[in-house]
């Protein structure tokens, strides 16, 4: 059975990865044909296959998923400012899916973690690594369209909202949090 | 050279929301549940006028006002 604060973690995985996926999903609805749309179409059928992983774990746990009002990814566009274009919206979701792929490899190496949550964060990292590559391969293409110099700068800028947004998040969630901070 | 009411024409229809919605002094986060459809439709406008923006440019912009005369400035100084 899950306590309190593994049911709202997990929920808000759940609930961050609804948020990716309708995102990128809109996205690419509204982008033209070609390699990014193709690469973003299987990143947010992940994304929402992820949700369902999780909706699964929560429910195979004897649990119901909480509905959360914000994602995290909210905090992020709070953080860093809403994106303006192509390059910026790939810069924050690579930052973004590092940070993922961190919290949740920390969250699997919990000493006593159940074995249901560990198989479904062993699943979902197999395909953010995918994520982190086609993102990076993307922005590489961009260098001559933006210059590999406004990328990193970009990049710099995200890097730094996402310390503040996890350093917020950790403190307002700390009673839910601590225990993956051990 | 586009002018305030085509960007305001092109708000309305990615919203799917009447012109009279959109006065000048009307708050960009009100007109949207979420904010990523707000970077939707910045996107969508770029690329409707074939503009590209930086975020840079958008920091200032909190108004319907504010966007319509980013959007026409630029279009100006790349005409």
């Amino acid at each position: 059975m899950l306590d309190e604060n593994e049911l709202w973690v997990l929920s808000f995985y759940r609930s961050s990865e609804i948020s990716g996926s309708l995102f990128f999903g809109r996205l690419a609805r509204s982008m033209k044909p070609g390699a990014i749309q193709r690469d973003m179409t299987k990143h947010f059928s992940d994304e929402a296959a992820h949700a369902w992983y999780w909706t699964s774990c929560i429910e195979e746990l004897g649990a119901k998923p909480i509905k959360l009002s914000s994602s995290y990814q909210d905090q992020y566009l709070t953080a860093a400012g809403p994106p303006s274009n192509l390059m910026e919206i790939l810069g924050i979701t690579q930052v973004f899916e590092k940070r993922v792929v961190n919290q949740y490899g920390r969250h699997s190496q919990l000493p006593e973690i159940n074995p249901i949550v560990q198989n479904t964060l062993t699943k979902i990292m197999a395909d953010e690594k995918w994520h982190i590559e086609w993102i990076h391969d993307a922005l590489k293409l961009m260098e001559p369209e933006y210059s590999k110099d406004l990328i990193d700068k970009t990049l710099k800028r995200f890097w730094e909202a996402d310390q503040e947004v996890y350093r917020k998040t950790m403190q307002e969630h700390e009673q839910r949090l601590k225990y993956l901070v051990k | 050279m586009i002018d305030k009411n085509a960007v305001k024409e092109q708000i309305a229809t990615f919203l799917k929301q009447p012109v009279s919605r959109l006065q000048d002094d009307t708050s960009l986060t009100s007109l949207v549940v979420e904010s990523f459809i707000l970077v939707e439709m910045i996107i969508d406008l770029q690329d409707a006028f074939g503009l590209r923006l930086v975020q840079e440019d958008m920091k200032d912009v909190k108004t319907v006002g504010d966007l319509t005369k980013l959007f026409v400035s630029r279009a100006g100084a790349a005409s």
